[in-house]
Formats: structure tokens, C-alpha cells, sequence
């Protein structure tokens, strides 16, 4: 029933849910109006983490945003990173060195795995909590993420906030016997996924997934999703495979579709989605070929990049969806920085789905469907 | 045919697409120009992008009389994306001179926030928008802060 149907006296309740919520994964508030435990109507309020990254880049020089961008995403740094500093090389025409492309490639799929690692564990807490055994999963998929965040810190210094790429390359190149490392802890979490999918035999688990917060595929593109929400809604759209960007031309990325629309499929997308990265981790590695990672001309000053006047949008595949950015750059008149710069966060349009999806969902959905999109407030408010 | 190609007569394009510089168009013809798009498949809403640019008087070339100032415009650039294989992106612009562009939300429902998100930024109306609020700044917040002449410095009263 719509909200508009409803007498005005009947007795509908209006309930706040956040800011301080520990199942809103940041400060985030939606207000919910109910018929007993029915959801009638949502309205999501963000923003209460915007922290004006926008208006900070306008004053700041292309090298000096990079850092920022590692907060705005704070679960997956090493994707947020590329994305802004492929938007600078495509401005300013900067070539990127093939085995800067290939690290990169490299980083943002180790990414991609700690990312849903991060995700699944915090998922069952949200559907399950101590009692369902959510907990424990988060005890393991936090172990299993913390030997990606070790290869992270061997390589730039850094748990988080790497600060490893830079506008025409990257800063760190890999130490000695990285590799080597890296096929391990593979090898390692590889097994250990086929352990957390035994979650499916949980018939706790497929009751409060199953059938709940549908997304039709026509609402997926409307509202603008992106990234696991649009392929678990049967959209066939990744691009990484079908926009290549960095060294994904030189593979092949299988994508996992599924068609139901709900939150199982969300999980079963991204749980096929580490597995994938695994494969395309333990192949790239192989193109990881001796040369330089940074571009012929060294990032020292700002001086020697040409400002350019141009409008550019560069949108990746982070393990959340497309993030994109749109550039105007500063020109002749106005210096080394960009003029505008606008983050097309994928949380953003996730998030803006909620009011279409909750009506008609029990409260207790609210916290999985929320859940299942993957919000990083950090992201939707910037 | 590219949507360049089939696009480019009816709305006065030029011969080819530019990677920096996405084509300005009337602000009369921006919802025509969504809709055909959407025809030609780019179903997927991206992103919108308003920049204000002040009234700015270009520097004088030596022994020359100063070029006539710059008036105050806003840009409003939008973004659409087709989804599926070989998936490209369209952007085009629109510059007006008061800050109202018609709104795209019965189009594109992934609209709604984007564009409440540059009211409330940059101060642009989308006329026919249904819930044009603030999204990111606080209700009773004064001015839009990536207005040029918003500094960033602007002292605010400490909030709530």
C-alpha cells in the first residue's frame, strides 16, 4: 500500500534509524514510516560525513589530491587512487609504463578481494549477529584480509591510505620476492572461500537473504547502479571487460552474472568475484615484466605538467562499482589544479535505490538490504 | 553507426567527438538530447557535473585593447553510459546564465540525487525536479559552497 492510500489516522509510526547505527556501516539516517513491522515509506538522508573533498581539490595540485582520494573509500584506498590519477593522465596526456599498468592491475584486484572480504564478514554480523554465527565469519574473513593488507604494507609502508600511485605511474615499485608472497597468499585464501560458502547450507542465512530487496534490472539502470548491485540483477556490464582500462586488455575477466535481483545474489556475485580476482591476480603476475613505473618525465613539480582546459570523465571498476570522475581543468588562467572535480561515487547510487526498494520489506530487512549494497558512507558523502 | 554519427545533424555536433572537450548544446535541447540518447541505448545514468564560472576579464594582450569580459554562466555537464559490451560514455554540456537547467528525473531516476546533490553544491535549479532538497549540506545551511565566490575560508556558525 502506497503512504498516500493510508487514512490520516491510521496508526502509522515514523522511526529513525541512525545517524548512530551500528548496522549503517557510517552515519547514516533514514526515516521509516511503518504499519506495524511493514516498511510503508523510506527517506534516506546523507551527508553526515561530507567532508567538502570536492571544494578541497579545487585549491590543491594534481599531485597532492591522490591522498585525499585514499579517505573518501577508506575499505578499498588502492582503487580510489587509480581512479582520480587516470582522469589526471587523461587530462594532462600522460603515458603510463606497461608495468606500471600490470602493478596497478595487480593492486586493484588484490583490492577487490580484501574489499569483499571486508564485506562478507560485516554482512553475516549485519544478518546474523553473535547468535547466527555471523560473527565468526568476521573473525575469518578479517584474518584472510589482513594477509592482503601485509602485502600492501610490504609494498608501499602503509596498512591504508597507500599513497603508491601518482599522475603517469606509480611510486613503489615491488620488493624483492613480492611475488613469491603473493601467489602464496593466494594459494592460501583460495581454499578458505570455499569454507565461508557453507554459509549457504545455513537455512538462517537463504530466510533473511532469499527474495529480499529485489532490484529489477530496469531500476538497476535507472538509479544508476553499478558493479555487483547491477549484475546481480542480471545486467551483463563490467568494465574492466567491456571499457579495459590499465592491463585488463590483456586478459581475459570472466564475469559472474546472476539474474534473481536479491540480496543471495549480491552474495553469490561477489563471493564469484573473489575467486576471479584470485585467477586474474595469479596471471597478471605473470605479465609483471622488468621496467620503469614511472612515466618518461618525472612527477617532481607541478611546473612541468602543461595545464590543461580540457573536460575529461574517467569512470573504473572498484570493487563497489564504477567510480567515475569529471575533471575541468584549470587552464592557462588558473593554474595547476583542477577547476572542478566531481567523484561519481557508486555507494551514491546505491544508496539512492533504498526508497524504491524498502517499502513493503520488515524493519529487520532494512539492515540486510542496506547490508548487501556495500555502502562506504565515506564515499556517499565525501 | 556510432551515437556521434546518428546524433550529429540533428544536434549540430561537430565532425568528430573530442576527448576533452565534450559539445556544448542549447539548454532548450538538453532533455531531447537525454531522450534520444536513451533511444540509442546509453540506459545507464552516470553522472552531473555543474561548475560555475564568475564573470572574468581575460588578461589584454600586449598593445592590445582588453578582450570584453566573460559574463557569469554555469556549466552543466551530463554524463550517460551504455552498458554492455563495448560500453562507451556520452557527455555533452550546457552553459545558461542563470543557474536553471531542466531536470532529467523523469528520464533517469538516478537523476534525483545527483542533481539534488548539485543544488545543493552549486546552486543550480533543475526546473520540474519533484524533492529538490539539500542532500549533502544541512537544511538551514546559507549559500552553496562550490560557488567560486563561496570561499574556503567562509566562517559558518558552529552547527547543532
Amino acid at each position: 500500500m502506497d503512504i498516500e492510500d493510508y487514512d490520516p489516522d491510521a496508526d502509522l509510526m515514523a522511526l529513525n534509524m541512525g545517524p548512530q547505527h551500528p548496522s549503517t556501516h557510517g552515519v547514516f539516517r533514514i526515516k521509516l514510516i511503518l504499519d506495524g513491522e511493514r516498511i510503508v515509506k523510506a527517506v534516506p538522508y546523507p551527508g553526515y560525513l561530507h567532508r567538502g573533498v570536492e571544494k578541497l581539490c579545487e585549491k590543491l595540485t594534481y599531485v597532492q589530491i591522490t591522498p585525499i582520494f585514499d579517505k573518501h573509500d577508506y575499505v578499498a584506498p588502492m582503487t580510489n587512487e587509480q581512479a582520480i590519477n587516470m582522469a589526471f593522465e587523461k587530462l594532462l596526456g600522460l603515458e603510463v609504463p606497461q608495468r606500471a599498468k600490470v602493478l596497478r592491475t595487480i593492486l586493484a584486484e588484490l583490492q577487490r578481494i580484501a574489499s569483499h572480504l571486508l564485506w562478507l564478514g560485516t554482512f553475516t554480523l549485519d544478518i546474523g549477529g553473535t547468535i547466527g554465527g555471523g560473527a565468526s565469519l568476521m573473525m575469518y574473513t578479517f584474518r584472510e584480509r589482513e594477509l592482503i593488507l601485509d602485502l600492501f604494507e610490504a609494498l608501499t609502508g602503509c596498512r591504508f591510505h597507500y599513497n603508491t600511485h601518482c599522475p603517469g605511474g606509480n611510486r613503489h615499485d615491488v620488493p624483492e620476492g613480492w611475488e613469491t608472497v603473493v601467489r602464496h597468499v593466494m594459494d592460501t585464501i583460495e581454499p578458505r572461500i570455499d569454507e565461508y560458502e557453507a554459509i549457504c547450507d545455513s537455512e538462517i542465512f537463504l530466510m533473511r537473504t532469499e527474495g529480499v530487496g529485489l532490484i529489477s534490472p530496469d531500476l538497476a539502470l535507472e538509479t544508476g547502479q553499478s558493479g555487483p548491485v547491477l549484475r546481480a540483477s542480471g545486467i551483463d556490464h563490467d568494465l574492466r571487460r567491456d571499457a579495459p582500462y590499465h592491463a585488463y586488455d590483456q586478459v581475459q575477466v570472466r564475469v559472474h552474472v546472476e539474474t534473481a535481483g536479491d540480496c543471495l545474489a549480491r552474495y553469490k556475485v561477489r563471493v564469484a568475484e573473489m575467486r576471479e580476482s584470485i585467477r586474474l591476480v595469479r596471471e597478471l603476475l605473470g605479465l609483471l615484466e622488468p621496467g620503469p613505473i614511472v612515466g618518461s618525465k618525472p612527477i617532481k613539480s607541478l611546473v612541468q605538467f602543461k595545464a590543461s582546459g580540457g573536460q575529461v570523465y574517467v569512470g573504473i571498476e572498484t570493487p563497489r562499482g564504477e567510480l567515475g570522475t569529471y575533471l575541468v581543468g584549470g587552464g592557462d588562467q588558473r593554474g595547476a589544479a583542477p577547476y572542478r572535480c566531481k567523484i561519481r561515487p557508486p555507494s551514491l547510487h546505491a544508496m539512492s535505490v533504498l526508497p524504491y526498494v524498502l517499502p513493503g520489506h520488515q524493519v529487520s530487512d532494512v539492515v540486510t538490504i542496506l547490508g548487501s549494497l556495500d555502502p562506504i558512507m565515506g564515499e556517499v558523502d565525501r | 553507426m556510432s551515437a556521434w554519427e546518428a546524433l550529429r545533424e540533428r544536434f549540430d555536433l561537430p565532425e568528430e567527438p573530442s576527448a576533452e572537450e565534450p559539445p556544448v548544446i542549447d539548454v532548450s535541447r538538453h532533455v531531447e538530447m537525454a531522450a534520444a540518447l536513451k533511444e540509442f541505448g546509453f540506459t545507464m545514468y552516470v553522472t552531473v557535473c555543474a561548475t560555475h564560472f564568475p564573470e572574468e576579464a581575460p588578461k589584454a594582450k600586449k598593445g592590445e585593447d582588453p578582450p570584453p569580459p566573460i559574463p557569469e554562466h554555469w556549466e552543466v555537464a551530463t554524463v550517460l553510459r551504455r552498458p554492455g559490451a563495448r560500453s562507451e560514455t556520452f557527455a555533452w554540456r550546457v552553459s545558461v546564465e542563470r543557474p536553471v537547467v531542466p531536470t532529467l528525473f523523469p528520464l533517469f531516476a538516478g537523476a534525483d540525487w545527483q542533481e539534488r546533490e548539485q543544488y545543493d553544491l552549486v546552486g543550480v535549479i533543475f526546473e520540474g525536479h519533484p524533492d529538490l532538497r539539500r542532500l549533502m549540506m544541512p537544511e538551514d545551511w546559507d549559500g552553496h559552497p562550490l560557488r567560486k565566490d563561496y570561499a574556503i575560508d567562509t566562517r559558518v556558525h558552529p552547527w547543532r
